[in-house]
């Protein structure tokens, strides 16, 4: 770069030593970030990890809320080891507030809200799913260790958004 | 920085911008925009410790009635006031002054005025709907729950007056551009302007949603919205907003600090590769806030993580180029060895200090912003206070300490006062910085707890509580005690600020310090000596062609939309509103 303000050597020889520099570093951050990109979709791919997905829309809000599966709010046996379960998000509670379910079983939530957004959070998993009102939304997940988990709301829902929790109880596999 | 003038070049109807009058407006302007952005961070600064204290189990709420009636109605006016109201005032100020001097053109004035009038207006509106509880929907806003006029009006009025200076700074290129022939954008225009073009596009989400759904809705004039719809347009905006919080802070970076700190900037290239990358990587990702959110093919998500990756490029390349900077800066100071350079920096200076602390932050900023990048990684921490943590690293640290270093300079600059303590603001930044550090551990680690964001949690029932959430009580004790440091460092931080406006000795305004560049002019000026060996690269000629780059950005913008707003527009929704505080 030519220049009309005069470099000192210093200055001639730090900027040389940057611009050598310069191509490395850039060098390694396209690496790092290809290989993380590589990383994280290995990952994806390998187990296809947590994949929330969409079963219906509604253009009435409240439709999938009043269906009767929502309703009833059982858990539906849908293969050898492979259940169903409806929850649906309302301004400040989930229902059902206890379900049951066993260990070892591929489970397959469906989520929808009757009023706001809700978030369907289950703490110490990674489900995380958002409960929109019109939309039922899915994502499946097998529970490794019997035990007492949390359903937590973390959309913001209204006054008592804190205190919107439920309660999944994992049966030890071998239970009716 | 007034460069001698030569007079006879220059047609004297040119509006200078170091002409007498002209500079005093604008110094007046520009302070203005400073102290009402500041203010504004007094009161979400007032309101921050308390939600921290909030996770740490401790229920300040119930003493603060009638002024505060809940812990949403103050959340949303922390999120409001710190992360619209206050970032949009000092960038919309920054990014004229500084512009303006450098190339020693005045700004349209009027525009400017404006540009805070509507944004004043719209400040006032939104204060009022939060003040008195009809709004506490959070600075997100998301339908069906359902505000007040007021607040979405004053958020369209903020959102529209945030672009305004865009005008303004294409004016003043154009008429440097005209007496300067063939040469390239000076480099602090050239940042102040694509962060414009690129806030000018990312604006169209928001002000779409407001002005098409949530605007009418809320006077009455629909009955319905859609909530995903408008949950798409949101993040449209609300991802690129924070590249419009951290590239004036870069603007700082690159334009000041190596002058700063006595040195030079070590690459004036990289600078606009970095600008130019953060504009076009920013608009496209939008979506990624909607992992979780039913509607998204796995492949949407799977180019999603690819994209947003590639949004770090740009902040580890300065990372590299503002480090050798310092660098070069500590050894002409005298800095020996691995890290003597460090050392050897100015840091009884509060200015640097707080940029370089600011810079340190982002370190773990950065960090966590990649966790949440990676889809996988990103369900575990998606919602829980994981999320804030990172972005008090980012926006709260690199953003507002910048904007602080940049008020220790710019008060004296424009008020001809004394900062009224050095040490006092020194102690300031470096509380916040261990603050800001403390805190934002203790809300990643508590994150990775499932401890939900945005949480009453301290109402609950204390064995509730305990229940919930005793397995984080070390993180969430770090939480609250990294809030009540915010506390001592913010009230530090604004008895300087106002003491300096309201009681600062005279002294002789001290100039901008505009950074030089390896191998640049010492000044830019519109009647600064000709720079014609100017030997910019290809690349850099090409990135200075701007529509270009706003052509490309916005066509991977729409490119990436349409395949998203498909689906969602012929499943519409129509979901009444609901006010739920
Ligand atoms: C004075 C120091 C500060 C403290 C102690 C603080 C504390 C907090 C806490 C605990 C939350 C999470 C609340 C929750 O999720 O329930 C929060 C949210 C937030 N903070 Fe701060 N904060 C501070 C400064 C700032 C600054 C300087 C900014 C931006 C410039 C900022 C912007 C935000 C935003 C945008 C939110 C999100 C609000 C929401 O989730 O609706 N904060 N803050
Ligand atoms: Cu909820
Ligand atoms: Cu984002």
């Amino acid at each position: 770069m030519d220049n009309n303000t005069g470099m000192s050597p210093f200055e001639a020889a730090f900027h040389a030593s940057a611009e050598r520099h310069e191509r490395f570093w850039i060098f390694g951050v396209l690496v790092m970030l290809v290989l993380l990109t590589i990383g994280t979709m290995f990952y994806v791919v390998h187990d296809y990890g947590l994949v929330t997905g969409t079963h219906s829309y509604a253009t009435d809000p409240q439709a999938p809320a009043r269906e009767a599966a929502f309703q009833d709010g059982k858990v539906v046996r849908t293969g050898p080891n492979a259940y169903a379960v409806y929850v649906v998000g309302r301004a400040w509670h989930w229902s059902p507030d206890v379900i049951h379910v066993p260990e070892g079983a591929e489970i397959t939530f469906y989520v929808t809200s009757a009023d706001v957004l809700h978030g369907f959070e289950i703490q110490g998993t990674p489900v995380n799913l958002t409960a929109v009102p019109g939309v039922v939304g899915t994502v499946r997940y097998t529970f490794r260790h019997a035990g007492l988990f949390r359903i937590l709301c973390n959309e913001y829902c209204g006054m008592f958004h804190h205190a919107m929790v439920a309660r999944i109880i994992v049966d030890p596999a071998g239970t009716p | 920085m007034s460069m001698d003038i030569t007079a006879d070049t220059i047609p004297s109807a040119l509006p200078r911008s170091d002409s007498d009058r002209a500079a005093t407006s604008m110094r007046r302007l520009m302070l203005a925009f400073l102290v009402m952005g500041f203010s504004a961070l007094l009161v979400g600064a007032t309101i921050g410790p308390l939600q921290a204290l909030n996770y740490g189990g401790i229920d300040a709420y119930p003493a603060l009635r009638p002024l505060l009636q809940s812990y949403y109605q103050g959340l949303t006016i922390h999120g409001v006031m710190n992360g619209y109201v206050f970032t949009f005032f000092v960038t919309c100020g920054l990014l004229v002054y500084l512009p303006a001097r450098e190339l020693g053109v005045a700004p349209n004035l009027a525009m400017w005025r404006a540009c805070f009038a509507v944004m004043a207006l719209g400040t006032l509106c939104v204060f009022y709907a939060m003040a008195d509880n009809s709004s506490s929907v959070l600075w997100t806003f998301y339908p069906p729950l359902k505000g007040s006029p007021f607040f979405y009006i004053g958020i369209t009025l903020l959102a529209l007056g945030s672009t305004m200076p865009l005008p303004i700074l294409l004016k003043m290129r154009a008429t440097w551009r005209r007496h300067r022939p063939g040469e390239i954008t000076p480099l602090v225009t050239y940042m102040s302007l694509t962060t414009m073009l690129m806030w000018g596009l990312a604006g169209v989400g928001v002000v779409a949603e407001l002005v098409l759904q949530l605007d009418p809705w809320s006077l009455g004039l629909i009955g319905t919205v859609d909530p995903i719809v408008n949950r798409t347009l949101f993040w449209l905006t609300g991802h690129p907003i924070v590249y419009f919080w951290l590239m004036p802070a870069y603007v700082s970076w690159y334009g000041l600090l190596s002058r700063q700190v006595g040195g030079k900037l070590i690459s004036d290239p990289m600078a606009r590769i970095t600008f130019a990358l953060l504009m076009i990587f920013s608009l496209p990702v939008g979506t990624h806030h909607q992992f979780s959110d039913p509607g998204f093919s796995s492949i949407w998500r799977g180019i999603l993580v690819v994209l947003t990756m590639s949004v770090a490029t740009p902040s580890l390349v300065t990372a590299f180029t503002i480090g050798l900077s310092l660098e070069y800066a500590g050894r002409l100071r005298g800095g020996r060895g691995w890290f003597g350079w460090f050392s050897a920096l100015p840091w009884g200076d509060p200015s640097v200090a707080a940029q370089v602390l600011a810079a340190v932050t982002f370190i773990l900023g950065g960090a966590t912003g990649v966790v949440n990048g990676s889809w996988q990684l990103n369900a575990i921490v998606h919602n829980t206070t994981f999320i804030p943590g990172h972005f008090h690293v980012t926006v709260g640290s690199v953003t507002a300490m910048t904007f602080m270093a940049i008020s220790f300079w710019m008060v004296p600059h424009l008020t001809g006062r004394q900062l009224v303590s050095r040490r006092l603001a020194l102690f300031s930044v470096w509380t916040w910085f261990v603050g800001m550090t403390i805190f934002a551990i203790g809300m990643t680690w508590a994150g990775l707890y499932g401890v939900p964001r945005r949480a009453w949690v301290s109402a609950l029932p204390h064995e509730t509580y305990h229940a919930l959430y005793g397995m984080a009580s070390v993180p969430l004790a770090l939480v609250a005690l990294g809030g009540v440091l915010l506390w001592v460092a913010s009230y530090t931080f604004f008895a300087v600020f106002f003491g300096t406006i309201l009681f600062g000795r005279r002294t002789a305004p001290p100039p901008i310090p505009f950074a030089q560049s390896f191998g640049g002019p010492a000044s830019s000026t519109i009647d600064s000596p000709p720079n014609p060996a100017q030997s910019a690269s290809p690349l850099i000629r090409a990135l200075d062609h701007i529509w270009l780059l706003t052509g490309v950005t916005a066509l991977a913008t729409v490119a990436a939309y349409i395949p998203i707003l498909w689906p969602f527009l012929h499943h519409v929704t129509r979901a009444p509103g609901w006010i739920l505080w």
